[in-house]
């Protein structure tokens, strides 16, 4: 449908005001939220995230479309509940202790939240005691633990060991991300899994949760 | 005096590769203290510097413990330190931002280096080191880039969207944040140092470096002219990342001794800086110390060392060593610079 390739366009550009506006039409004319969702706006992330990976796309466009996403999420949402839309899943996400970066943190829960997952964010420098306090009040599906610098990724360590000797795995998934960290360290500390970038997130947590779609 | 870091910037063939471990915050392991009481302490850092030199012997000395956060601190943002023994690095939360808007920028004030902040002590300890080891080996205070302090008085998320929807915005803070840089630096000039700069806000993994073309390079240029005028003849600048796209606006910030990180292409730099008679620092990526034995450590030096042609301006260092880091690989890094150069 056109208008959904205008709209995965139009985020792709970052233009907000566009975006809203499209969508608000779309679901004046009666589209499905679930589809304005899918082929406009995670089409267009989806977008966003390979040209990221490929260099032709830095992190102010990046955040800019992400800002998109968040405005148009935020008409869909009500559609989405009347539509009886459940959550996919509680994701529990966190900068680990010590790192005070959040920006790849934040472009994760936007991917995340659009992908129809429940976002709880413990915010910044969260000690491994804290998350494990929160696992066990909040109860999530997967925790997405987030580094930037090589002092701090060893926090992420730390945490995933007390989570396992607290005896809350296999029930509990635990994914990494962050600039200095790979599939490798990922596999070394006993992470379930690694993503690149916010659109791989979302692929891995579906992944790890067993959803196809 | 140890002469080789000098010799390598000035294109001269040392009698070996000199070795510059990234050790900010690592520092305070020499003293079996936590980043958060050295970086506060101006007799626990210089005996930080100190025991790093006599156990690393670098070719270079950084005076600065958490180097991106003192102009900010200064200014007026909120460093978050950690007691109780914990060893994470002080930090600048995104919430402590300062600058929200426009209107912010006219009370934004320069701070005075002898009076704001933890600038006084640092101030202080390059002095005392300066008399110390001054004649021994290069000391360089450590400043921040303009991108990178911007960053933390907007915030880190705010300021990237500003590059975007209000560049003009961008523009002030930055040349604010330049003026910050240079009456710093000067300072540490002044007491007899270097300047080395930091600035991994601006990596071409984060900004296009068309923006860093037009935003940040000309008052990074500023900045480095005012250093050269002070009398600090090289000023290193370390921008962290994959700079490789960003290779010619690095070079002509007129800084000398940039950064091949880990991720950047050393090949390209090697033509480029070699070109422009300017020296680089090739890093090894510290990450792989968490996994890797000395001997894996000293054959990915070995590596980097060959790969380097026997380039005059070529520098061996480290990404940033977390605190504790084991001096085993430094030790393993130095066996492999002297066995390529014997």
């Amino acid at each position: 449908m056109q208008e959904l390739r205008d709209l995965a366009s139009f985020l792709e550009q970052g233009e907000t005001q566009r975006v809203t506006s499209l969508t608000q039409q779309l679901l004046d004319a009666g589209i499905s939220p679930q589809l304005i969702l899918n082929d406009g706006l995670i089409a267009g992330m989806a977008v966003v995230g390979e040209k990221m990976r490929n260099g032709d796309m830095y992190l102010p466009e990046v955040l800019q479309s992400a800002g998109a996403m968040q405005a148009s999420l935020k008409l869909l949402r009500p559609h989405l509940a009347r539509e009886g839309v459940q959550s996919r899943g509680k994701v529990l996400m966190g900068t680990v202790r010590g790192d005070m970066h959040d920006i790849g943190k934040n472009l994760v829960g936007i991917m995340l939240q659009g992908a129809g997952f429940e976002i709880v964010d413990l915010g910044l420098n969260v000690t491994p005691e804290k998350f494990l306090e929160a696992i066990q009040d909040h109860q999530p599906a997967v925790v997405a633990l987030s580094a930037m610098l090589t002092t701090t990724m060893l926090n992420m360590k730390s945490t995933i060991d007390l989570v396992r000797a607290a005896g809350l795995s296999p029930n509990v998934r635990i994914i990494i991300g962050g600039a200095p960290v790979n599939q490798n360290y990922a596999d070394q500390i006993g992470a379930d899994g690694y993503a690149r970038d916010a659109v791989l997130a979302v692929d891995k947590v579906k992944q790890l949760l067993g959803i196809s779609r | 005096m140890n002469n080789r870091y000098t010799q390598a910037l000035n294109g001269q063939k040392p009698d070996r590769v000199p070795f510059l471990p990234a050790i900010y915050e690592h520092k305070a392991w020499f003293v079996g203290e936590t980043p958060s009481k050295v970086s506060r302490d101006s007799h626990l850092l210089i005996g930080a510097l100190t025991a790093e030199y006599e156990r690393v012997r670098p070719d270079a000395l950084t005076i600065g413990v958490d180097v991106y956060n003192v102009e900010a601190e200064a200014v007026g943002c909120k460093v978050t330190y950690y007691d109780d023994g914990d060893n994470s690095v002080p930090a600048i939360s995104p919430q402590a931002a300062i600058f929200h808007g426009p209107e912010d920028i006219s009370s934004l004030t320069i701070p005075d280096p002898r009076k704001a902040g933890r600038m006084p002590m640092l101030i202080d300890v390059a002095r005392t080191m300066a008399r110390t080891l001054g004649k021994e080996i290069p000391l360089r205070g450590a400043v921040s880039g303009p991108f990178s302090l911007a960053a933390h008085l907007a915030g880190p998320q705010q300021l990237f969207l500003l590059t975007m929807m209000q560049p003009g915005i961008v523009k002030e803070l930055l040349g604010f944040a330049a003026e910050v840089i240079k009456l710093y630096g000067s300072a540490f000039i002044e007491a007899g140092c270097g300047v080395v700069m930091f600035d991994s806000y601006a990596s071409s993994d984060l900004l296009p470096p068309e923006m860093y073309q037009k935003l940040v390079l000309p008052p990074t240029r500023r900045i480095v002219d005012h250093f050269h005028e002070m009398g600090a003849r090289d000023i290193p600048l370390i921008i962290g990342g994959n700079t490789t796209p960003l290779l010619d606006a690095y070079l002509d910030t007129g800084a000398n001794n940039i950064l091949c990180d880990a991720k950047a292409d050393p090949q390209k730099f090697l033509e480029k800086c070699s070109a422009q008679k300017r020296a680089f620092r090739r890093n090894l990526d510290s990450a792989h110390f968490e996994d890797s034995t000395p001997a894996e450590t000293k054959d990915r030096a070995l590596k980097s060392l060959m790969a380097s042609n026997g380039y005059p301006g070529f520098i061996l260092g480290t990404g940033v060593l977390p605190y504790g880091t084991p001096l085993t690989h430094l030790i393993a890094i130095r066996e492999a610079i002297d066995e390529f150069c014997r």
